[in-house]
């Protein structure tokens, strides 16, 4: 009998302890399109995703700093993240979006071409940026591998620095 | 543990405010050693600070307080005259009682700072009779009770080791009831004897001092003698407080919370103001509205008391940094040898808390240079026949939305061509500039850094930074300074400073599409001039305004704002002023006076230069505020002739097929029509099969249209509303719009009009006549 209750018990237990620990290594992602390539960031620091809104034109600030909008009545910088990666300028889309991101001490609003989906990824299957791409000022967080694709994963922090 | 702390506090706030008291009074009695009335109130304040510090074992401070008061005692019983030198000493007795305070505050006990009293202490011996120091402080503590409460001694006597608890309290409140009626007895004689007495300035200010020193005074001793049984202690100050004050200590961040709240309030208002305008157009005559303007308009009375409220929460007396100057004055005329007199008044005007803090420096350098450089010596001042006794003017007072500070001197005035040579010498201006310079623009020179007209330094100035640091600190406050001068007669110095930071009102304008606000405190005023006003001296543009040359700069070109149209031949000059200097900003149209909260651009975006933040407009839409300081600066840099800019017309399109024009009709057929009628001419057509299709491609400026046909009755958008929409846009100001439309009743042409048409042809028509109207208006 004592037998059987501690074999339920220890199942219990087990239940418990494994998704916990299968959420320790999974990283929830937000992925988003921006030109031909795939990008994504932690779920967590997203504070919302708004569609396009007007925004004011801020002077003497680089151009991928397209402005501030009215978020609720706080005052965000919008950035391009296009101009930033040094892509192309598209027009605005259907399918278009700002991310509005928020940081320790930074909140701000990147536009993208179109949202993905939320992705779930173990962080073993996410490996060290390239040395080549971006790697100079540290925007890209890792490389996470996916089945069918590669997904570029943005550090937030590094997103939200000032860099001009 | 949290008592002490909390004690700690209360005494430490207290102090501060004694000891500034202590100052200016100590100033006042120097010119005036027979005020006993003075003499007393002094006393007892250096008799409260004793007698708290020596409760919160601060023997340092409790040490020192107590000679002073020895020697403030041995004055007022008439042993003592008090020469200037005695009030050195006991000036400078209160400048380490300060010191000893701060040390108190940092680290919570007066050892840890090391300060040195036995020098300053031996001093005040000396003064008072020369016997060396030092009985135990508790052993005078009662004499001086003795000296100005009779009655309380005998009190003193009783038992109180023998008494319970519940004892103690009633003789605690006992003690209290008759030291409070003591007070109120005292208060009426001495105000009568005052009233008699010579009327001083300060007369509001010594009852005030007086009213609130005799409660506290009570406080610590009551304090005291209740924690010999702890826990009694509690309550009889706790009454004793609520008897006394009706006041509440708020921490400033709690305000600071509330004023944003009411920014955002704020914010709501303008929008409900402006969606109820939109309302009331489209509705116009129906029921609901009268109600809706009921409500609109309450709520917007209501915000509004509701900020001044708030705001005058924040508000503090003037008198907060005016108290420091009579020591300051005093001090530097006994250092300069001169005779000076400092008269102060509206010191009870108010000001914001953050403004506060931050005009103290300003005025001290001001006055400071009014001391050194303005009053002369007695000597020169008899041989010009003038008193000998100098005097300086501090006056506060309210004017509209500002606070005006005016010092005023009369010495010997600034001397408007020495001013011009001395920085020609220095090389800040060319000699043609110092010739073109008004004598206004002359003393203006005073702010430049490292310009001082002194013939020497001393160490009270002369070095040349501190109108420097005037001029930074008022400019931060957004505040205009104005200087006048007269050679002989002296130095009037006023600073306009707006009453709070976080909301102002704002002037709203217009560079091209962009909309920026200009803090209306920097707004003199607005002028309308034909372009050929405008001069370029040197590369510079500027105008002939009255009687001044204004320089000019245009907003959009500061700003780097593109250009999508030309103005007409008048343009806005809105001219600004801040501290000394002014400048003219050329911007496209005048929006009008909005009240505006301020918001911070965030870390990401703060520093840029040229923007002080953002606010949110009516519409929901950000505009940008202007930092009029950084904006005369980047004006100096840009060298963009206006008036030829204007008028160079950029004629980008040459041949018919450069230009475009966009049909818009519901019908394929009509469509076509039009085409077939455009054909002779050459141009481009576009299409659009409704109002909300070719306001997309107009809004998107993928193309440059040169002129819209357009259909009146169409699905999604009619032409009207597109027509409207349209001219919503500055850019398509004068976009030839052309109705096409098969509606002929005058009042539809007369709808047309109104809605921004600028041309009503009627279908039928024949294609030539089309034709003839396109071409007119697309000059072809």
């Amino acid at each position: 009998m004592s037998d059987k209750l501690n074999q339920i018990l220890q199942k219990q237990q087990q239940q418990i302890d494994e998704p916990l620990k299968k959420e320790d290594d999974v990283i929830q992602l937000v992925g988003f399109i921006i030109g031909q390539e795939e990008y994504a960031v932690p779920i967590l620091s997203i504070q919302e995703i708004i569609k396009p809104i007007e925004y004011t034109r801020v002077p003497s600030v680089p151009t991928y700093i397209l402005g501030v909008f009215n978020l609720r009545g706080s005052v965000i910088p919008l950035i391009d993240l296009r101009s930033k990666f040094k892509m192309d300028p598209a027009k605005v889309t259907e399918d278009t979006r700002y991310i509005v991101m928020k940081g320790s001490d930074n909140t701000a609003g990147f536009v993208i071409d179109r949202l993905t989906e939320a992705i779930r990824i173990k962080s073993s299957r996410i490996g060290p940026p390239p040395e080549t791409i971006h790697a100079e000022k540290g925007m890209v967080y890792g490389i996470g591998m996916r089945d069918d694709n590669i997904l570029t994963i943005l550090k937030v922090e590094q997103l939200l620095k000032r860099d001009f | 543990m949290e008592d002490i702390q909390e004690i700690l506090e209360d005494f430490l706030v207290e102090a501060f405010e004694l000891i500034e008291q202590l100052d200016q009074n100590l100033v006042e009695l120097e010119g005036n050693p027979d005020d006993l009335e003075l003499l007393n109130s002094i006393f007892r304040v250096a008799h409260t600070i004793k007698g708290s510090s020596s409760f919160l074992n601060f023997d340092i401070l409790t040490g020192l307080t107590h000679h002073m008061e020895d020697v403030l005692n041995k004055a007022r019983h008439g042993d003592l005259k008090l020469t200037p030198e005695v009030m050195d000493v006991v000036l400078e007795s209160i400048d380490l009682m300060k010191s000893l305070l701060h040390a108190i505050r940092d680290s919570g006990n007066d050892t840890s700072a090391g300060i040195d009293i036995a020098d300053i202490c031996r001093r005040l011996d000396i003064i008072s009779n020369g016997e060396p120091a030092a009985a135990a402080p508790v052993a005078v503590e009662e004499p001086a009770h003795e000296s100005f409460v009779p009655s309380f001694e005998e009190d003193d006597n009783t038992d109180y080791s023998k008494l319970s608890d519940k004892e103690v309290e009633d003789e605690i409140e006992r003690l209290l009831k008759m030291r409070k009626e003591e007070d109120r007895k005292r208060k009426e004689t001495s105000n009568a004897a005052k009233a008699a007495a010579v009327p001083t300035p300060s007369f509001e200010s010594l009852k005030d001092s007086e009213e609130e020193v005799a409660p506290k005074a009570a406080e610590p001793v009551a304090a005291k003698r209740a924690t010999a049984d702890a826990g009694a202690n509690a309550p009889a100050k706790k009454e004793s407080a609520s008897a006394m004050e009706q006041t509440i200590r708020v921490e400033v961040k709690r305000l600071d919370h509330l004023m944003n709240l009411i920014g955002e309030l704020v914010l709501g208002k303008n929008r409900l103001l402006k969606i109820y305008d939109d309302v009331e157009e489209r509705y116009e005559g129906e029921k609901f509205l009268e109600e809706l303007n009921q409500v609109v308009s309450s709520i917007s009375l209501v915000t509004t008391d509701l900020q001044i409220a708030v705001m005058k929460t924040r508000m503090l007396p003037i008198a907060k940094v005016f108290n420091k100057f009579p020591r300051m004055v005093r001090d530097l005329s006994r250092e300069l040898g001169k005779q000076i007199e400092l008269e102060i008044s509206g010191e009870e005007t108010e000001l914001d808390k953050s403004i506060v803090e931050e005009i103290g420096d300003p005025l001290v350098h001001i006055i400071r240079n009014s001391c050194d450089h303005g009053i002369e010596d007695g000597a020169t001042r008899r041989a010009q026949g003038k008193s000998e006794m100098g005097l300086i003017q501090l006056k506060a007072y309210n004017e509209g939305n500002h606070i005006v500070i005016e010092i005023t001197d009369d010495g010997k005035g600034l001397d408007p061509d020495l001013l011009r040579s001395k920085a020609v010498e220095k090389g800040m201006i060319t000699e043609r500039e110092a010739d073109a310079m008004t004598d206004k623009e002359a003393f203006a020179l005073i702010f430049r850094p490292s310009l001082s007209t002194a013939k020497v330094v001393t160490n009270v100035s002369g070095r040349g930074v501190g109108m420097d640091v005037v001029k930074t600190n008022i400019e931060k406050l957004n505040g205009i300074i104005d200087v006048d001068s007269e050679v002989g007669q002296g130095t009037v110095i006023k600073l306009k400073i707006p009453l709070t930071l976080a909301i102002i009102q704002a002037l709203l304008v217009g560079a091209q599409e962009e909309y920026y606000a200009i803090p209306l405190a920097s707004v003199l005023e607005t002028v309308r001039i034909p372009l050929d006003e405008i001069y370029t001296i040197e590369g510079k543009n500027v105008l002939r305004l009255r009687d001044e040359v204004l320089s000019l700069v245009r907003l959009s070109d500061i700003f780097g704002v593109k250009q999508v149209y030309e103005g007409g031949e008048h343009t806005y000059v809105v001219v600004i002023g801040l501290a000394e200097s002014k400048l003219g900003v050329v911007v496209d149209t005048l929006v009008g006076q909005e009240e505006i909260v301020i918001k911070s651009l965030g870390d990401y975006l703060q520093g840029i230069e040229g923007i002080a933040g953002a606010t949110i407009r009516g519409d929901g839409r950000v505009t940008l505020i202007v930092d009029v300081a950084a904006l005369m600066n980047l004006a100096k840099g840009i060298t963009v002739d206006i008036r030829a800019s204007a008028e160079a017309v950029v004629k980008t399109k040459t041949v018919p097929s450069d230009y475009i024009v966009l049909a818009v009709d519901d019908s394929a057929m009509d469509r076509n029509i039009m085409k077939k009628s455009m054909e002779p001419i050459g141009v481009k057509v576009l299409e659009a099969s409704n109002g909300q299709e070719a306001l997309n491609m107009l809004k998107s400026a993928e193309y440059s249209i040169d002129a819209v046909l357009i259909d009146i009755e169409m699905p999604r958008m009619d032409g009207y509303t597109l027509a409207g929409e349209i001219r919503k846009y500055s850019k398509y100001k004068n976009l030839p719009l052309i109705a096409v439309t098969s509606r002929t009743s005058k009042a539809d042409r007369l709808r047309g009009v109104e809605s921004g048409m600028s041309e009503y042809i009627t279908k039928p028509y024949s294609p030539e006549y089309l034709e003839s109207v396109v071409r007119k208006n697309i000059k072809l």
